[in-house]
This record gives structure tokens, C-alpha cells and sequence, in this order.
């Protein structure tokens, strides 16, 4: 749910979209099924994380209509507590065990 | 790629499944997605992958999706029923006693009919009757030669089963036992758990002071010590050596604990026969043979399964019971559709607004269905105490044959068939108003509720029918007069077998000192025995008795009796008196005789003084004309010509005493069982019971019939009443303004009721022509079916139908009172 409301951070998406950046962001790691995906998208909706756009051609694709989502504040405010918290959580690690270098 | 609109139609299949409200938002974008991943995978290595991804993909969300969808009906359920308790505590308990008496019945049903029987091979094993047919049982060699060169069966035993004494000189106690020949055991393909069965030669007399015994006594007697072979027990106070101990739960026949060797003589008409079909012959070939074996005969023999046999007469009634219960269930579907179809149409705005939302028909039959499947549900896991109860009803008044038959509710089959049946309701119920969503038109919903309500009024006329034919069968049964009193009445059974009692000679003197003793106590006001107690015996004697030297037309049934006997039952004496305490004693050659004997020669009253001829040169003054008794529950079972007589070996065959005691024969129980035992505590004493109880215990069966259908067109009538006064009360509801502008015109209020009337009262005509029709062929069936019920004819039908008429127009009356007081401004102002 988080990679969802992080590539929609950064505009509107339609549904395969978010899988392509969800899927470039993790390099391949996390590859959404397409239920899966609209499961989660189905819940934020109700949450009140996401919003629906209204339905339009995606122009680097084809003409196709296709639905669009964008993030709520909630989803925006929710989305920054859950950054804070893996920060907090990511300090507190690095305090316990220390930093390794990436090699 | 020509493999693609493969893939995708398989893939639009696979989209199916996900719950209604999921793919109408998602099923388009997914399949798009699908396209496109296809495009860019080339090559069937990629192709695979794809699928493997989207099938682990599938497979973890459509669970997930139906989970959460159903969870969101289910609550949006739980809130409408909060908004309507009664409507839905009223569905939940129709169905909940529809479901439950199904469950109930199916158990026995499944036990009797369906279980297979502990036996080996089961299917192959059957059964004749002694009543209709016993093989050629002379002697050992006459039987076993018929038995081995039958053309048709495996291997035929003999079995006959009675009650003995069992164990030593002090404690005897009464058991049930069975004599078989000694190819019992390997017929039936039981293994001994311990030792053996019986040998050929223990069959013959000198060899065959042996026995089996059952896992329970074994137990019981034993403690399961393996040297209980070779143990002695005594039968009737004979010793037998024990030689094995049957499998555990073997109790064939009719929970016997003891087994022993039968002795062959051509008179005995005892013998029951199982038997086990060849391989390769099918029943009908069996049942051909048997025939051209058995011949014809009054009633005609009949093969029959082993298991038909022990269901005997409990397999039509529990038949009867299921087709009864599943008309309940039938007409409690009816009524929670039309309550739902009710609702849907209450709810039409509501729906139309969703449906204006968004939410597809798809959708809202989803939801619809999860309602009427969770409606269904809490109704069958209420309905198990029902059935548990039905059970336990059944298992009083039909014991199940066998221990292994026990009716239990936990049993695979039943809960698998609970389950089906409660998820065919709910499509039964729920299908209906689903539909309905389609067309939210009231008047198509008015045909649909007035059909169903047609229906009802069919059914519930059917079963009220079938109600008063049980319920006068039974009245019929207990207001007959048995020619005695069952009222204040105490009988306690001994069994002086193997006592010391035993010999002729010493019984008559142990019973008078018991009589002498019951006479003693405080509030018994006569005291007698006899050995055939009405209604209970178990096997008469008798012969073509005559008057003065000449014959009788028909036989006759002897019957012993002590002292006292008729004073003690409320017999009725019509001419003389009876048997004295001293013409017992010393063994008189009197008798007393019934009315019917008596009239063969005249009239009755001038039968006292004259000589009943017993044999050639042996004859009884009569002292006595009495009113017969009835001695079996089928009167044409037994010569109807009675001769009493004093009673010189009253240990012989059932001996009974009987008490009269002054107030409720319950409380001198005790009193008089101990009294009986104190003459000898070696004597079994058992049978304490009164004799109402008795009576009672007789007649349990057609009680249960007639309580069972009497519940059922009682619970159906009160559903037809609600169903109809529910239709009538919402159309009144949906017509409203209709009425208003009527009443505005001028036509009065009852008017316009008795028009409502008019209208509804054509539903319960059409469902009361073939109701009457169909009650006709039940009436029928019961006939065949309980003993007294008659097909009630027309006139019966004709009566119910207008009996239920007049509730459906009291019920309709009753549903249109808000007409009366309409108030017609208000109406016409909403415009």
C-alpha cells in the first residue's frame, strides 16, 4: 500500500502504471498481480487513502480510456506518518547496530 | 500470436470468479493489463511465466475478494435485520424448525435405511420371517441339506430369540438370548473377538451345552479376562460352557447378550432366517427363487433385505415423517420468499438508489443470495437443537434395531445433507426476491406472493387433511373397549426359570404366597396373576373348543388365570362369577368363558352350568360368561373365542401379576415390587409398570404419528395465516392512495374491505382445488401406512379447505382494518 501511495506521490496514475513504477522502483523485487493491486487500490478507495479521477486516454500508451487515481490529504498525511515512522524505526536501528557502507 | 485469444479467454473466465462487486470495477482495467503484458511477453518460455504470475496472483486475491465482499453483505445484513427483529426472528424460526425436523428425521432415516449394517458384506444379507416362511428345520440334517443345495443363497441360518435367566442360583438376571444354528456366526461373517463359534456337531442334543457371548457381557461378567472361555453360565439355571465372545457391538438379533446352539424339532414355528445371496445372483433372481421355494401363503412370503428387515415398519414411517417434514420446510420456504420479496419491493427505493450508485444487478443479487445464504445459515445451526430433539423423540419410540443404528445428528451423511438442505433453501427463498431485483414492479410481485401463497394454502390443506385422519385413527385406538380397566393398575413380571420355583408343581404355591402378601398390603384392594396380560402376550394355546360335546366353528384361546383375575383388571362378568381362591387351589375343572364363545350356542346367558369340552373326555363347568378381553392390538390375530381357566402352572409362559390399588397406581410401585421379591429374591422381578404405562408404552408410535403430523399442519397453518394476512396487508399498504381516492369518491370503508376480501380470498380457492386433490392421494398412502387411519374422503378435505377459508378471511379482515381508518385528506395531500 505504501509503494501505491508513493508513485502516486508524484501525480495521477492508472492502474498499470502504478505496477510499472512500483515494480522499476523495487528494481523487479516487488511485482504487483493485477488483483492484488486493484484489491489494495479497492481498500485505499474505501479508506479514503486514494480518489478516483475521472477516466481518460493515456497518452503515452494508446487511446484506450483508462481510470485514473489520485492520493487524498489523508492518503498524503498518512503516507508522512508512515515515512516518519520507518525513519524513526530506520534511527533507532542504525543507533542499535551502526551504519554499514554500501559497498 | 494465434495462442492469444486463448489465453485471454481464459483469463475473462478466470475474472468470473471474483465476487460481483469487485470485477464490475476491476474485471475491465485487469483485462487490459492482461493484453498488454501478453504483448510484451514473446515466446511461450514468457508466456508461461505470465501465467504462472497472474494464476499465484488469482489465486491469493479472489479468495480475499470474496471474503471481504461477503463480510460487507453480511454486516450490511446484520443492520437490516437489527431493523426488523420480528420479521426476521419469525424467518429464522420457520426455517429453523423446517431445517431442524429434516435434520432430525434424515438421522433416522440414514440409520435405519442408509448406514450399512455392522456386518459383513451387508448389501447380500437377508431375511425371512417366521411369519411367512420357515425352511425345512425337522432336524439338523433337514435344514442344513436345504440351506447348502439352495440354488440361490450362500448360507441360511436359523435364529429365534427370546428372554432368559441369566447367571447363578441367586442373582439371576433377565436377559435377552438367542437360538441359531451353529452356522449363525459365519453367515453373518462376524470373527469371534475371543475363541469361536459354534461347531457342527454341538447342534445336536448332548453337545450342546455351550454359548457365545457378547462383548458387552463379556465386559460385564468377566472384565474382559480372556478366561472366560471355558467360564460356565447359566441360562434358566442350565449350564453352558461359553467357547467365544462375539465382535464388540455384535448384538443381532435385538441386543442379545448370549448365544447358544439350536435344537431342531419340526413344531417349532419360532425360527427367523438370515441368509446371504450367492455371488453373482442379483435380488430379483433371489427373490424369483425364493418364491418357487416358498410358494404362497397368507401373507405372502417375502425376501428381504436384511436392513428393510430391521427397519420393518419404522422404514414407511419414517418415510411418511421425512415427505411431512419436507412439506414443512417446503412451506416455510414459501413464506420467508414472500417475506423477502416483500422487503425487495419495501425496499425498491432504496435498491434503485444503489443501483442509480453504481451497484449493478450483479451486485445486489450478490448481496440478496449472501443474505438469504446467512439467513439460512443461523437457521440450520438453530435448527440442530431441533433436530436433536427430534432424535431423541424418535429413539424413545422407535429404539434403533441395533446399537450400531443409533440416530445421531453428528453423523457425515447427516451434516452433509443439513447443509444442503439449508443451502437449498436459501436459493429456494432467496432465488425468488434475487430475481425480483430485475423488475421492481409491485404488480409482478403481487402473481409471484399470491402463487406462493396459493402454494401454502395447497400444502398446509394437505397436511391438516392428513392431520384429522392420525388424529382420528388415534382416538379410535384409545377409546376402544379392551374389556378391562387401565386405571389404577400395578403389573410386575417374574421369570421363575431356573429357580426353585421351577417345576410345575412348586409355581402354583410361590404364587399364592405372593398373592397372599400383595393382598396384605394397605390400599390394594385384589390382587390375581395371570400369564397372558391384554395386549402383551407373547404366544397363545388354544384349540376347536366345544359346548357339551359339540364343536365350535372357530378355535379357541386358553387362557390360565389365578383367583380374583377379572375383580383385578375391571373385567366385566356378565352371567355367573368367577374362578374362588379354593377352585384354584385344588385345581377344579371350571372355566369361564367370553360372550363370543358363549353365543356359538345360543345365548350367552345360558351357557353357566353347561360343559366346555376341552379334548375328548376332558370338560370344564362353565361358572362364568365374561366380556372378552383383547389380548393383541390386532384383534384378528388371535381366535376371538376365549375359555378361562384356573391357572395350575402360572410360571409357564409371561407371568404377570396384577395389582388394583386404591389412588394413583404409581405410588404403590415400589411397594408391591419389593413385596413380590421378598418371597424369593432369587426369582427375577421385572416389568414394574402400571398398566396405562404399558398401554402407553403400546400405543407410542401412532401417538408419535399423530403428535408429529399435528405439529406439522399446525405450524403450516400458522404460516399460511401469516403469509396471507402479510400479502394483504401490504398490498393494502401499497394501495393506499388508490383506496384514498375511492374513499374520497364515496365508497365506504368496508366497501372497499370486502372488494380486498373478494380479491384474496380467489388465492386460497386456487390453492384449495388442488390441495383437496392432493390430500385425497395422502389420505390414501396413510391408509396403508398406521393401523385405523382412513382416507378421510371429501367431505374432510371439503371442511378443511373452508375451516382455512374462514382463518384466511379472518387474517384478511384483519389485514385491511387500516382502511377503516384512512384518513383521506392526509392521502390525498402527499400528492
Amino acid at each position: 500500500m505504501f509503494h501505491i501511495l508513493l508513485s502516486l506521490g508524484a501525480g495521477e496514475r492508472h492502474g498499470y502504471a502504478i505496477k510499472r513504477e512500483v515494480a522499476a522502483r523495487t528494481e523487479g523485487k516487488l511485482k504487483l498481480g493485477p488483483g492484488v493491486l486493484y484489491g489494495s487500490i479497492n481498500k485505499m478507495l474505501e479508506l479514503g487513502l486514494i480518489d478516483e479521477a475521472e477516466e481518460r486516454p493515456d497518452p503515452h500508451l494508446d487511446d484506450e480510456r483508462r481510470r485514473y487515481y489520485r492520493i487524498t490529504k489523508l492518503g498524503r498525511k498518512a503516507a508522512q506518518a508512515e515515512a516518519a515512522r520507518m525513519r524513526e524505526l530506520a534511527e533507532l536501528a542504525a543507533e542499535t547496530f551502526g551504519i554499514r557502507k554500501h559497498a | 500470436m494465434p495462442d492469444t485469444p486463448l489465453s485471454l479467454k481464459v483469463y475473462r473466465r478466470l475474472l468470473q470468479l471474483y465476487p460481483a462487486g469487485f470485477r464490475e470495477n476491476y474485471a475491465a482495467p485487469m483485462e487490459r493489463e492482461f493484453c498488454d503484458e501478453l504483448e510484451e511477453s514473446s515466446g511461450p518460455l514468457a508466456l508461461a511465466k505470465l501465467w504462472v504470475r497472474l494464476l499465484a496472483d488469482l489465486a491469493i486475491s479472489i479468495p480475499t475478494q470474496i471474503v471481504r465482499e461477503m463480510a460487507q453483505d453480511a454486516r450490511h445484513t446484520l443492520r437490516l435485520w437489527a431493523n426488523r427483529p420480528w420479521n426476521t426472528g419469525f424467518a429464522i424460526a420457520a426455517l429453523a424448525i423446517g431445517i431442524g425436523a429434516n435434520t432430525g428425521v434424515f438421522s433416522v432415516v440414514n440409520a435405519l435405511l442408509l448406514r450399512s449394517l455392522p456386518f459383513h458384506d451387508p448389501g447380500r444379507l437377508a431375511s425371512m420371517s417366521p411369519y411367512e416362511y420357515i425352511p425345512p428345520h425337522g432336524s439338523a440334517k433337514e435344514f442344513h441339506e436345504w440351506q447348502t443345495q439352495s440354488a440361490y443363497l450362500a448360507g441360511a441360518a436359523l435364529v429365534e430369540e427370546n428372554d432368559v435367566n441369566l447367571g447363578g442360583e441367586r442373582d439371576a438376571i433377565r436377559a435377552h438370548h438367542a437360538l441359531t444354528s451353529w452356522n449363525f456366526f459365519t453367515v453373518l461373517g462376524a470373527q469371534p473377538a475371543l475363541g469361536r463359534g459354534f461347531l457342527p456337531e454341538e447342534e445336536t442334543p448332548g453337545h450342546d451345552g455351550v454359548a457365545v457371548i457378547s462383548y458387552g457381557l463379556w465386559q460385564q461378567l468377566f472384565a474382559g479376562d480372556p478366561r472366560a472361555l471355558g467360564a460356565t453360565v447359566r441360562v434358566n439355571g442350565d449350564p453352558l460352557t461359553i467357547v467365544g465372545v462375539a465382535p464388540g457391538g455384535f448384538e443381532y438379533p435385538n441386543h442379545s447378550v448370549l448365544w447358544k446352539a439350536a435344537t431342531y424339532s419340526p413344531g417349532n414355528n419360532g425360527w427367523a432366517t438370515v441368509a446371504r445371496l450367492k455371488p453373482g445372483i442379483t435380488w430379483a433372481q433371489a427373490r424369483a427363487a425364493f418364491s418357487a421355494d416358498a410358494g404362497d401363503g397368507n401373507p405372502r412370503p417375502q425376501l428381504r433385505s436384511l436392513q428393510d428387515a430391521l427397519a420393518g415398519r419404522a422404514k414407511d414411517g419414517s418415510l411418511l415423517l421425512m415427505a411431512g417434514v419436507a412439506l414443512v420446510l417446503l412451506i416455510a420456504c414459501t413464506n420467508v420468499a414472500n417475506l423477502l420479496i416483500a422487503r425487495t419491493v419495501d425496499r425498491a427505493p432504496e435498491l434503485a438508489i444503489r443501483s442509480a450508485l453504481g451497484a449493478s444487478q450483479a451486485r445486489l443479487v450478490q448481496q440478496l443470495l449472501t443474505e438469504s445464504l446467512l439467513l439460512s445459515f443461523v437457521a440450520t445451526i438453530a435448527g440442530f437443537v431441533v433436530a436433536y430433539w427430534t432424535t431423541a423423540l424418535a429413539a424413545a419410540v422407535q429404539p434403533p434395531p441395533l446399537a450400531a443404528q443409533s440416530y445421531s445428528i453428528f453423523d457425515s451423511a447427516v451434516v452433509a445433507f443439513s447443509v444442503l438442505i439449508s443451502v437449498a433453501s436459501a436459493l429456494l427463498f432467496g432465488i425468488l426476491p434475487a430475481l425480483h431485483t430485475g423488475r421492481l414492479r409491485a404488480s409482478g410481485s403481487r402473481v409471484i406472493r399470491q402463487t406462493l401463497a396459493a402454494a401454502q394454502v395447497m400444502l398446509t390443506i394437505v397436511l391438516l387433511t392428513a392431520s384429522v385422519s392420525v388424529g382420528r385413527a388415534f382416538l379410535q385406538l384409545m377409546a376402544t373397549d379392551r374389556g378391562y380397566d387401565v386405571k389404577g393398575v400395578v403389573t410386575v413380571n417374574v421369570a421363575l426359570d431356573g429357580t426353585t420355583h421351577q417345576i410345575n408343581k412348586r409355581q402354583r404355591p410361590y404364587f399364592e404366597e405372593v398373592l397372599a402378601r400383595l393382598r396384605r398390603i394397605p390400599g390394594v384392594r385384589s390382587a390375581s396373576a395371570t400369564e397372558f396380560l391384554p395386549l402383551y402376550a407373547t404366544g397363545f394355546v388354544g384349540g376347536p373348543f366345544g359346548l357339551d360335546g359339540q364343536r365350535a366353528k372357530r378355535n379357541s384361546t386358553m387362557l390360565p388365570v389365578m383367583s380374583d383375575y377379572f375383580q383385578t383388571m375391571g373385567g366385566r362378568i356378565q352371567y355367573g362369577r368367577e374362578f374362588t381362591g379354593a377352585e384354584v387351589r385344588n385345581g377344579a375343572m371350571v372355566a369361564v368363558v367370553n360372550e363370543r364363545f358363549a353365543a356359538n350356542f345360543g345365548a350367552p346367558q345360558d351357557a353357566v352350568g353347561h360343559e366346555v369340552t376341552v379334548r375328548r373326555g376332558a370338560s370344564r363347568k362353565i361358572v362364568g360368561v365374561v366380556k372378552g378381553m383383547d389380548f393383541a392390538t390386532d384383534p384378528t390375530m388371535i381366535d376371538p373365542n376365549q375359555v378361562f381357566i384356573p391357572s395350575s402352572t402360572p410360571g409357564g409362559f409371561f407371568s404377570t401379576f396384577v395389582a388394583r390399588v386404591d389412588g394413583p397406581a404409581e405410588a404403590h410401585l415400589s411397594t408391591i415390587r419389593d413385596t413380590v421379591r421378598s418371597v424369593d429374591p432369587a426369582v427375577p422381578v421385572f416389568g414394574v409398570k402400571t398398566l396405562e404405562q404399558r398401554q402407553a408404552d403400546l400405543f407410542a408410535r401412532p401417538r408419535f404419528y399423530r403428535t408429529a403430523v399435528w405439529l406439522f399442519s399446525g405450524f403450516a397453518l400458522l404460516l399460511a395465516v401469516i403469509g396471507i394476512y402479510g400479502i394483504v396487508s401490504y398490498a393494502v399498504a401499497q394501495r393506499t392512495r388508490e383506496m384514498g381516492v375511492r374513499l374520497a369518491l364515496g365508497t365506504t370503508a368496508v366497501h372497499l374491505r370486502a372488494m380486498l376480501l373478494r380479491q384474496e380470498l380467489i388465492t386460497v380457492v386456487v390453492g384449495a382445488i388442488p390441495g383437496i386433490a392432493a390430500a385425497s392421494l395422502t389420505g390414501r398412502y396413510l391408509e396403508s401406512l398406521i393401523e385405523g387411519a382412513e382416507s378421510t374422503g371429501l367431505a374432510t378435505s371439503l371442511a378443511v379447505a373452508l375451516l382455512l377459508a374462514f382463518i384466511a378471511s379472518t387474517s384478511i379482515w384483519a389485514g385491511t382494518r387500516r382502511i377503516a381508518s384512512l384518513d383521506i385528506m392526509s392521502i390525498l395531500r402527499t400528492d
